[in-house]
């Protein structure tokens, strides 16, 4: 029985359709795929269905009768939750609280707190949580903090459940109990919409899945009845998911070196404990672990934006007290995590952005001076170069799409042919083409003797591009081998922490 | 140095410390929904001469403390519209509010009563001073806590509202919420742009009142620069505080403390009288440098 | 967030400054500059309703103001000479601002760097005009400077902010300059606290008597010119607007954030000194207490209302060296206390900060 329906839904944003025209239906009491890679519009469409978007055209039909949701609010009156990628917990107050946020049960002017705690114990119970609720948000793992959002839908007694990418920052062990209570909802007569790009799972759990592809539904299909190659044409059409890559012909030196590394995260506690490892020139080493691992204070580390103990070599230089500028100096380059954040500037154009790693050197500066022609001429050659789609030099990076954007970075770390290059989730948000042209730019920069290693959740990426894969897990490196040696299985225990003995 | 002395400096204090007190509280409470609030000086300095204004104008000085409240709120009203709705800078709206608090209020003492820098008027009088009942009869503490005008034990009473507030009703909830993250009260369904309106609103309020404490609280003057950066040193209690009503208040009587012993310095000793008026200044910056240092030191815990 | 929302979030970028990029077009200035009058004529709107309000004669106010700014030649030359401080207030102030740093202490680097500037020439009684006053100046400058250096390092490196710290410096500067003025280098024998005068030697000659307008308006156009040099081709002025435009992406590309930040609020001081040695050496030739009226303030206000752009600052400063000279003569004239121009800065701040995001909300009001 049909109990969302959207039909003919629409949603543009400057320069890009986001949905273009999507039927999208749900049966009640179902777990329902919603399926497709980074930019096919499930989160938009999810959204709109949640009220944080209105659509431009189309229409939503719970059970048959037509809503309008306005806003998130009136969202949840109906009976629609959704638990983001990015957690929607206050850090200083406590699970309840957070639960309860804007639902507060209250005796005159003060909470209530019995009563709230009482109601959430009550679901808290049934579903087997072991949860305690006094406790400030922000001291909760992952896992228990997805657990809170999960709470907090049922809290507000959601019929339908939207689930978006839940899995992404979850161990396997984890994953397991989240699927057995997402069983459970089914089973209770709950409408679950889960929102992914892994094949796997899509398998595992659910009953349906309606594919996306740039905006436009691709395919809705019974899961039991289409296999996961299937799935994964439907995602990207007529283009292959896997490109064979391959592995490098020559590696040599040492070029990357760190020893007994130990550094803390933002919050004091211990995020590297004792991490060493080496790239040799001439080859592509594969950092595989889920985020939270360390990985992102390993990158701090690397470019000295962290204080660490322990010892980093470039080649043979001990940079370990050298500051950014000098190891860029070195012949280090990083394409970072987050592309706008710490890749990018957005407020000023290409030009711009890319000299800011070479500024200071000729041609660029003589003097006091920076010649601005210089930087033009630069930064319209990479555009050639890198087929960098923009008007100009001086257009603003923030108009250029996030392929584009990605394009600009990588240009600027790939220009002086780095000796050493931190690749740190590279492709992640890119569309098909976008990715493969960035990946084709480690291969290169491999095939001309640089060492670089590439810091991703991607295991299809990590296996194909890898010569040699390490998995971090808790802060250390905790296995080492060649992709062809080893499998998914293995590297994804690894990643959760088992050791084999 | 008697016991009869430093009671009278913790007496001193603890009046000292109420605009300080109740400037930081309506800080705090800007801080909470992460609106950091530049302007307490600038409605300081509005609330202040409200209640002379208008107190000498009606010659009642309760009417002129409420509209002073009045006055400082809506001028926060129009601070709030400006970051809220028309989302300008905080800081340069801030600073704005001050500026205008200083020319417009020196502009009107000129225009109004023909006084340029100061005015006391004939026959206001002072807010009243209470003897706590029972508190009154103990020995030293209660030349420390007692006969303290209205508006010192409003701010005692402030801190506890305003704990419980932030901690035990919906709206503290609320406020915390859209101070720590947005979008989370977003999609909870909390009308953000109404918590802050009210956040900001109350916080002028309190603002209005801490001036009127300064020149209708004690004696009854207004002078062009009776503020001197008290806001400020406000909102240096409350990054001392960690935004917590307690902890803050603690900072404001500190501070509140050392504008007292400068004053001391000052009649005790013969040193001029500019240097000990430095003082209050300079331990709040040293105080602001002394929070960070320690934040550091806690961060970068020893690996081992 | 993906889903090829990549462009809509690029574009969500505020625009707090303006992007003063390598090449501006014509066009873009001079709309700005318009936008700058429009500013102004709203605040001189709002100026009129209040002294409407308080019975005041506007129209005969703002006659009196204008033609004491603008009727004579006299009258200019007390314009230029109200302006030259605020060039220096307000390049210090853009500067720290396009850097992202709300450096408000020029005002207690004025203070010291005037006093300073003060003590340079009546101590260095011997010295020729051609040494004493660039020592006079350097002296100041290097004074101004170190005083927002401080707050500079601790903002810097342990991240005190630097807003409140240089508000509080500057009551700081204000009460010991006051004690200094009061105490050991005071003038025996006179009712306001000064020093005794500088040298013969010291003093910037005037240049359209019988105006007090000197040669510190020559050196205030010069640090002008330097700073938009600074600003638009140096390394230091790349290294500035970046941390201004985002200072994650500036440490990301091996620039040290925390060296910007202390040059930027050095120079910031550097310029505050260099204005009170102006006034002291060209205007008043002795260190008074309270010389400077809110001068550090109006040059934030100028700097605010020009984005930050050097250039813009120099302009933006003439214009308010009108209001400036002409409300002393208003004040006489037409009754209305000069501290209306205080409420007309506010009101410019206020204006300002709005149209600025404006356009930004119109934008906003599309991603729904």
């Amino acid at each position: 029985m049909t109990y969302v329906d959207m039909q003919g839904i629409s949603k543009a944003f400057p320069g890009v359709l986001a949905n273009d025209a999507i039927h999208f239906s749900v049966e009640k009491g179902t777990i329902h795929a919603l399926l497709g890679e980074n930019g096919a519009g499930k989160s938009t469409l999810m959204r709109i269905l949640y009220g944080i978007y209105r659509p431009d055209e189309g229409k939503i039909f719970l059970d048959g009768e037509e809503v309008e949701v306005v806003d998130p609010q009136t969202a949840i009156d109906l009976g629609i939750g959704m638990v983001h990628q990015e957690f929607q917990l206050v850090p200083s107050l406590t699970v309840a609280e957070n639960i309860a946020l804007g639902h507060e049960p209250s005796r005159y002017i003060w909470i209530d707190r019995k009563e709230m705690k009482a109601r959430i114990q009550e679901i808290v119970d049934r579903f087997g949580f072991s949860i305690n609720l006094d406790q400030p948000v922000v001291e909760l793992s992952v896992g228990a903090q997805q657990y809170v959002e999960i709470i907090k839908l049922l809290y507000r007694e959601a019929r339908i459940l939207i689930l978006d990418e839940p899995t992404a920052v979850l161990t396997p062990q984890e994953i397991e109990r989240l699927f057995s209570i997402l069983r459970q909802l089914r089973d209770e007569g709950r409408t679950i919409i889960f929102i992914t790009h892994k094949l796997r799972e899509v398998k595992q759990i659910c009953s349906r899945a309606t594919i996306l592809r740039r905006g436009k539904v691709a395919g809705s299909v019974k899961v039991d009845a289409t296999s996961e190659r299937e799935l994964a044409s439907l995602m990207v059409g007529r283009q292959m998911l896997d490109i064979e890559y391959e592995r490098s012909k020559n590696i040599g030196e040492v070029k990357l070196r760190l020893e007994h590394v130990r550094a803390n995260d933002d919050r004091g506690v211990p995020a590297l404990k004792g991490i060493g490892f080496e790239v040799r020139g001439g080859e592509i080493v594969g950092l595989a672990g889920v985020q939270g691992n360390g990985q992102s204070e390993l990158v701090d580390v690397i470019g000295g934006m962290r204080d660490a103990e322990g010892d980093i070599y470039l080649g043979s230089r001990d940079v370990s007290q050298l500051a950014l500028r000098g190891r860029r100096n070195d012949g280090l380059a990083i394409i970072p995590e987050k592309r706008k954040e710490q890749g990018l500037n957005l407020a000023t154009d290409i030009a711009e952005n890319v000299i800011a790693t070479r500024y200071f050197k000729p041609p660029f500066s003589a003097n006091l001076a920076v010649r601005p022609e210089q930087a033009e001429r630069f930064a319209a050659a990479l555009m050639d170069r890198y087929a960098i789609k923009a008007e100009g030099a001086r257009s603003l990076v923030s108009t250029l799409s996030g392929g584009n954007q990605q394009k600009v970075i990588t240009a600027r770390e790939l220009a002086d042919e780095p000796d050493v290059l931190i690749a740190a989730h590279p492709t992640r948000g890119l569309d098909v083409a976008a990715a493969r042209f960035v990946r084709e730019e480690l291969i290169k920069r491999r095939d001309q003797g640089g060492a670089v290693l590439l810091v991703s959740a991607d295991l299809d990426e990590l296996f194909a591009l890898s010569d040699r894969l390490l998995v971090m897990y808790d802060g250390e490196i905790v296995g080492e081998s060649r992709p062809e040696d080893t499998s998914y299985e293995e590297v994804g225990l690894l990643m959760a922490g088992h050791t084999h003995d | 140095m008697s016991v009869e002395t430093v009671s009278n400096v913790l007496f001193a204090s603890l009046r000292v410390t109420t605009p300080l007190l109740l400037a930081a509280l309506a800080g705090l409470i800007s801080q909470r929904v992460n609106l950091l609030n530049i302007a307490l000086d600038g409605l300081m300095l509005f609330g202040a001469f409200a209640a002379v204004v208008f107190g000498a104008l009606f010659g009642n000085t309760w009417l002129g403390l409420l509209l002073a409240m009045l006055l400082s709120t809506l001028i926060t009203l129009l601070f709030a519209v400006v970051v809220i709705e028309f989302k300008a800078n905080l800081i340069v709206a801030g600073l704005a509010v001050n500026i205008l608090a200083t020319g417009l209020t020196s502009y009107l003492l000129v225009v109004l009563f023909d006084a340029r820098g100061a005015y006391s008027p004939e026959g206001l009088e002072s807010l009243p001073r209470i003897a706590l009942p029972v508190i009154d009869s103990i020995p030293v503490l209660g030349d420390i806590l007692s006969g303290h005008g209205v508006l010192v034990y409003v701010s005692w009473l402030m801190v506890l509202v305003v704990a419980f507030m932030l901690y035990r009703t919906p709206f503290g909830i609320h406020m915390r919420s859209v101070g720590e993250h947005l979008e989370a009260s977003e999609t909870a369904g909390i009308p953000v742009k109404r918590v802050q309106y009210i956040a900001l609103l109350l916080g002028g309020a309190l603002a209005g009142l801490a001036g009127a404490q300064l020149s209708v609280g004690n004696l009854t003057l207004f002078t062009d620069n009776m503020i001197n950066g008290r806001g400020f040193i406000a909102l240096a209690a409350v990054f001392f505080g960690a935004a917590r009503p307690g902890l803050t208040a603690i900072g404001c009587f500190i501070f509140g403390m050392f504008e007292i012993l400068q004053f001391r310095l000052q009649t005790a000793t013969s040193i001029p009288a500019q240097l000990p008026q430095m003082l209050p200044y300079l331990i709040v910056v040293l105080v602001l440098t002394g929070i960070n240092v320690q934040k550091r030191r806690r961060k970068v815990v020893k690996v081992e | 967030m993906t889903d090829g929302l990549n462009n809509a979030e690029g574009r969500d970028v505020e625009i707090r400054r303006k992007r003063f990029t390598l090449s501006d077009p014509l066009k873009t200035t001079l709309v700005n500059f318009g936008k700058v009058l429009l500013t102004l004529l709203v605040a001189l709107l709002m100026g009129a309703l209040v002294m409407e309000l308080s019975g005041k004669d506007s129209l005969g106010a703002y006659q009196a103001l204008f033609r004491s700014s603008l009727g004579s030649r006299t009258a200019l030359a007390n314009t230029l000479l109200a302006s030259t401080p605020l060039i220096f207030t307000s390049l210090a102030a853009a500067i720290g601002f396009r850097a992202g740093v709300f450096n408000v202490g020029a005002e207690g680097s004025l203070y010291l760097g005037g006093f300073a500037a003060a003590w340079v020439g009546f101590t260095f009684t011997e010295l020729p005009t051609l040494l004493v006053i660039p020592l006079a100046f350097m002296v100041a400058g290097l004074v101004g400077g170190f005083w927002c250096y401080v707050p500079g390092v601790l903002r810097a490196r342990l991240a005190v902010d630097e807003l409140v710290t240089t508000i509080l410096l500057n009551y700081v500067a204000i009460l010991f300059t006051e004690y200094l003025v009061n105490g050991p280098f005071l003038l025996p024998g006179v009712a306001n606290a000064m020093t005794e005068e500088i040298s013969l030697a010291a003093r910037l000659p005037r240049l359209a008597p019988p105006s007090q307008l000197n040669a510190s308006f020559i050196i205030a156009i010069l640090a002008g010119l330097i700073m938009v040099f600074i600003m638009t081709r140096t390394r230091l002025g790349y290294e500035l607007r970046a941390t201004g435009d985002n200072p994650v992406f500036t440490r990301w590309a091996g620039i040290s954030v925390p060296v910007v930040i202390e040059k930027v609020m050095f120079i910031g001081g550097l310029l505050g000194g260099l204005a009170g040695a102006g006034q002291v050496l060209g205007v008043h030739y002795r260190f008074v207490a309270g010389f400077s009226s809110g001068l550090a303030f109006s040059g934030m206000t100028i700097a605010l209302l020009v984005r930050n752009s050097p250039f813009g600052a120099i302009l933006a400063s003439l214009l308010f060296g009108v209001l400036r000279s002409g409300s002393a003569t208003m004040e006489i004239f037409s009754d209305v206390p000069r501290d209306l121009i205080t409420v007309l800065e506010a009101t410019i701040i206020f204006f300002a900060a709005m149209e600025i995001s404006i356009s930004f909300f119109r934008r906003r009001r599309h991603e729904r």
